[in-house]
């Protein structure tokens, strides 16, 4: 499963990582895995600001993903 | 009702932005506009030379073009435009305006407050402010929270 990263998290992790996730796996067991993965980006991954998107969609924490899925982790977003 | 939403890769001129909707809302009765500047200085009290705006491929169009739809549904307003910058935004440089037409203030008055509450924390960017004592990301305050909040 690719997971893509944007601002604090993109830069702590990386841009784009392959995760090996079960099918039916959901996004917070997703999150939990990243964590034990980057522990660098525990604070920022495991805020509920972080939003999981998936299909240019936000997901919320008990989605369950597909294996195709390609998954986007939001940390706090902020304009103006 | 006329609703804009753009996202700006190079220069925001917000004198043309007021220009364009002065022209568009001559028969209305009143303009608001807010201009979103970047600050010298970081909230530590640091210097800061430059904002980077990383945004979404996707999704930040979408979110402004959500908060302008929602402003203008929300308000006695017959025009919203809210045009943001993204990429390197040096320190002083417009970062976002945010304007609103209609035949009273109020209304003009509320839908600029609201674009720019729902922008601080909705707009999908991700700011990090750089200066001589290195960068850092910016996120929403919990006042900035409490300010969307109000709402409702």
């Amino acid at each position: 499963m690719k997971v893509l990263f944007y601002g604090r998290l993109a830069e702590s992790v990386a841009a784009a990582v392959e995760v090996d996730a079960p099918p039916g796996s959901s996004v917070a067991q997703l999150r939990e895995r990243l964590i034990a993965e980057y522990p660098q980006a525990e604070q920022s991954l495991g805020s509920r600001r972080s939003r999981a998107c998936v299909g240019d969609t936000l997901v919320p924490d008990d989605h369950l993903l597909e294996a195709a899925n390609t998954v986007e982790f939001l940390p706090p977003v902020s304009g103006g | 009702m006329s609703v804009i939403a753009r996202l700006e890769q190079q220069v925001l001129d917000p004198q043309r932005e007021l220009g364009e909707l002065l022209t568009q809302a001559r028969g209305d009765g009143a303009v608001v506009s807010f201009v979103g500047i970047a600050r010298p200085e970081s909230s530590a009290g640091g210097s800061v030379d430059e904002l980077l705006l990383e945004h979404h491929p996707v999704l930040t169009l979408k979110s402004l073009e959500a908060i302008a739809v929602e402003a203008a549904e929300r308000f006695e307003v017959t025009r919203v435009r809210v045009v943001h910058r993204c990429g390197r935004v040096a320190a002083g440089e417009p970062i976002v305006f945010a304007g609103a037409a209609s035949k009273h203030r109020r209304a003009a008055f509320e839908a600029a407050d609201y674009l720019m509450d729902r922008l601080k924390t909705e707009a999908v960017f991700w700011k990090r402010e750089s200066g001589a004592a290195g960068s850092a990301w910016i996120e929403p305050t919990e006042a900035d929270y409490a300010d969307r909040d109000r709402w409702g």
